[in-house]
């Protein structure tokens, strides 16, 4: 079958924004500020990546823009409209695999649909170019057991992009694979990305995936979590691996990205936290090479 | 190609290399054992040619120290056809592929070299016989080829040997078979048959031979075997006694309508106490309540609430089923990971879909870990419940054999219903297996 032949859904991009959102847990005089008066844009049809040492609260952030839990203050709009729950126009691919074990493959990504009723033919046909677009025809009828850790994380991003999101929200989506499937998965997620041209916000602490993934980088604090810096990633796409590691304007990015969570790291290294640490180790490898 | 020694390598050693090399590095200790079983080791001075292109395929290479050379032929169409291999490096991979009998590279040793070779029929028969972790290894194959030569044509060529690795792939009702096979080739069988020469010989020698003390006023094996299957028993029951089936078949009825009725209720109210946390704390202090009553203590209200013996009989039979079943679907639901609830939230589930397709079948493999005790205390509460008020069944036969001092007879009934009860918890377990075909794969990847 051809892709051209394919009657793919319209998308429409939808464009997010975080005004002033506070977010703390815990009783109120033991009150720990997680997330502290965070203002930024996930601007239309653009991958934004969100970057910062691990354990800062961007995974709290997820779970608001998600809308499974509310700011305490400020507002998360979605074109303008507050978000009050769970939605399908914001579809989030956690850090876990969440496939449902129970299901196969197919049944996995056409759940959406299924769950809301909307199955047609154009669904079915969309469903099975999702299959064939991450590679996994002949493994439409295996158990998510029965899938590597990659395949894994395809079926979840074909479960995702079936249900024709306003914006594809992922956090750490390749954390736990292994180097040489990770750099696989970049490739195909950014060509993902490309063809759809559809909204993307995208969580990481991995600088290489981030520079590689990104138009607009989004460099965090420590907790509590604003955003301390912007980058555009003006690298022009579609990009490869092997372009981007010569590109002297991706490796600018990186640099200053590095130098900026550097400080950062620094900062909470006092804390004892071990990731600050290995951000640390990572920038004293990077300088000496550069 | 000079004609180089193919010497013997410790297995220790070539695990050690197979684990840094990337189409091995996930592969299971056993698994690895076994391919190391199968390869062997070879040097090279620098100069000597291994194979040309055009030559047979039929060893697989890893390079464990020294440089090779290794040039793809022109109609291989690979965007990088030339490659020096160092350690760890694999090559000759068209040894796996079918349809590629001869070798589509030239590889020549620049610097002396010692390498492993396994035969690429004999790899491929180790990956078939563990199908899942021959995938692996085959999908690493080729994003390897991916990575180092891009080779479209080779890729989806292994691909296809994938497909061929799960051709035999067991399906549907074929995984409960399969097991069986896979059970009959195993010392399972073997070593339950000799545990149960044990027992059964023990009882002979203890009560027949040695006559031992407390023994003596048992039954011997021999005189409960010769009633069980006497056409005249001298205490009226054996396989030919038409009364024989009627016991078992009264008892097997009991116990379905009350496993039936326990499930029917069972798994329900085990559903909303682990979904709903207000229904749980309105219900659950009751149930915890009335849980460790023992069956025994429920005979005396049995019996004044039901008029009908029969009802009281099945009413005691269901209690403990019923528990059991309530509890551990309970267990189940509350144990089923958050993070599929909020995938299926977030796919635009309600909440009546999120308890239809994700708390249902996420608790499944608890709820049938609950059917398996279910059916079992049934058939315990079932044998306490006809002892002090029943007209037929296996407890009545028991009992009034007591009462009538007919012992052969006690024991026929013992193990009558031992192997009754071991069959209905098995038809259980493979109702389960059926119905939670994920479940069993899923155990069946661990247990690698």
């Amino acid at each position: 079958m051809s892709e051209n032949h394919v009657p793919r859904p319209v998308v429409a991009s939808g464009e997010i924004a975080v005004r002033g959102v506070s977010k703390s847990y815990g009783e109120a005089h033991l009150a720990r500020e997680v997330v502290k008066d965070c203002d930024f844009t996930i601007e239309r049809g653009k991958l934004t990546v969100m970057i910062g040492p691990s354990g800062c609260g961007k995974s709290t952030l997820i779970r608001l823009l998600a809308g499974f839990e509310m700011p305490d203050k400020g507002s998360i709009l979605l074109d303008g409209q507050p978000i009050t729950g769970p939605s399908r126009d914001r579809l989030v691919v956690f850090q876990e695999t969440a496939l449902f074990p129970w299901l196969t493959t197919w049944d996995n990504i056409l759940y959406g649909p299924r769950a809301r009723g909307e199955v047609t033919p154009q669904t079915l046909e969309f469903a099975e170019f999702l299959l064939n677009k991450v590679g996994l025809r002949e493994f439409r009828h295996k158990y998510p057991t029965q899938l590597s850790g990659g395949m894994q994380r395809r079926a979840e991003l074909a479960r995702a992009m079936i249900n024709n999101p306003q914006i594809m929200i992922l956090d750490e989506p390749f954390r736990g694979l292994d180097a040489m499937t990770k750099e696989l998965m970049w490739e195909y997620y950014a060509n993902l990305y490309e063809e759809s041209g559809r909204t993307n916000f995208f969580v990481t602490t991995d600088i290489d995936e981030a520079v590689f993934l990104a138009d607009r980088m989004l460099i965090m604090t420590n907790i509590p979590t604003q955003v301390r810096a912007v980058i555009e990633v003006d690298v022009p796409r579609p990009r490869r691996l092997a372009d981007m590691v010569t590109s002297d304007r991706a490796n600018a990015v990186k640099m200053e990205a590095l130098a900026i969570l550097h400080e950062e790291a620094m900062k909470s290294f006092s804390r004892g936290s071990k990731a600050a640490a290995d951000f640390v180790e990572a920038y004293a490898r990077r300088s000496a090479k550069a | 190609m000079p004609q180089q020694d193919k010497q013997p390598i410790s297995p220790d050693m070539m695990i050690g290399i197979l684990k840094a090399t990337m189409p091995f590095q996930v592969v299971s200790e056993p698994l690895l054992r076994r391919i190391a079983a199968i390869g062997w080791k070879t040097t090279f001075r620098a100069g000597d040619t291994l194979y040309e292109a055009g030559g047979p395929a039929d060893d697989l290479f890893i390079v464990v120290a020294g440089k090779i050379d290794h040039e793809l032929q022109p109609g291989v169409h690979a965007r990088r056809p030339m490659k020096t291999l160092v350690e760890g490096d694999v090559f000759g991979w068209a040894a796996l592929l079918e349809k590629v009998p001869n070798r589509l590279a030239k590889a020549v040793c620049t610097e002396d070299a010692l390498v492993i070779r396994i035969n690429g029929e004999e790899l491929l028969k180790v990956l078939e016989s563990d199908p899942n972790a021959g995938d692996v290894v085959m999908s690493r194959f080729a994003t390897m080829i991916t990575r180092d030569y891009t080779v479209p044509d080779l890729i989806a060529q292994l691909r296809g040997i994938h497909r061929k690795l799960h051709a035999r792939d067991p399906q549907g009702m074929n995984v409960t078979l399969y097991r069986v096979s896979r059970w009959l080739k195993s010392p399972k069988p073997y070593l339950m048959l000799i545990g149960l020469s044990i027992f059964f010989g023990g009882w002979y020698l203890f009560v027949e031979v040695l006559r031992l003390p407390r023994f003596r006023e048992m039954p011997g094996i021999t005189t409960v075997v010769a009633e069980w299957m006497s056409p005249n028993p001298t205490y009226g029951l054996s396989i030919y006694t038409g009364e024989y089936y009627q016991h078992i078949l009264v008892s097997i009825w009991r116990v379905t309508q009350a496993f039936f009725l326990a499930t029917a209720l069972g798994v329900p109210l085990g559903l909303f106490l682990g979904w709903s946390r207000k229904f749980k704390d309105l219900v659950f202090p009751v149930f915890e309540t009335l849980r460790p009553i023992p069956i025994l203590a429920w005979v005396p209200i049995a019996i004044v609430m039901f008029v009908a013996t029969e009802s009281a009989v099945i009413f005691l039979t269901f209690l403990a089923s019923f528990f059991a079943t309530a509890l551990n679907t309970m267990l189940g639901v509350e144990s089923i990971d958050e993070s599929y609830v909020r995938a299926a939230y977030c796919l635009g589930s309600n909440e009546r879909q999120v308890f239809l397709h994700v708390i249902v079948p996420g608790s499944l493999p608890f709820i049938f870990t609950g059917l398996q005790i279910s059916v079992g205390v049934a058939w315990f509460s079932l044998v306490a419940a006809e002892m002090v008020s029943g007209q037929y069944g296996l407890g009545y036969v028991i009992n009034t054999s007591y009462t009538t001092v007919k012992y052969p007879t006690i024991i026929i009934g013992m193990i009558t219903l031992g192997a009754v009860g071991y069959v209905t918890s098995a038809m259980v377990r493979v109702a389960g297996d059926y119905m939670m075909q994920w479940r069993l794969r899923e155990l069946a990847m661990g247990a690698n």
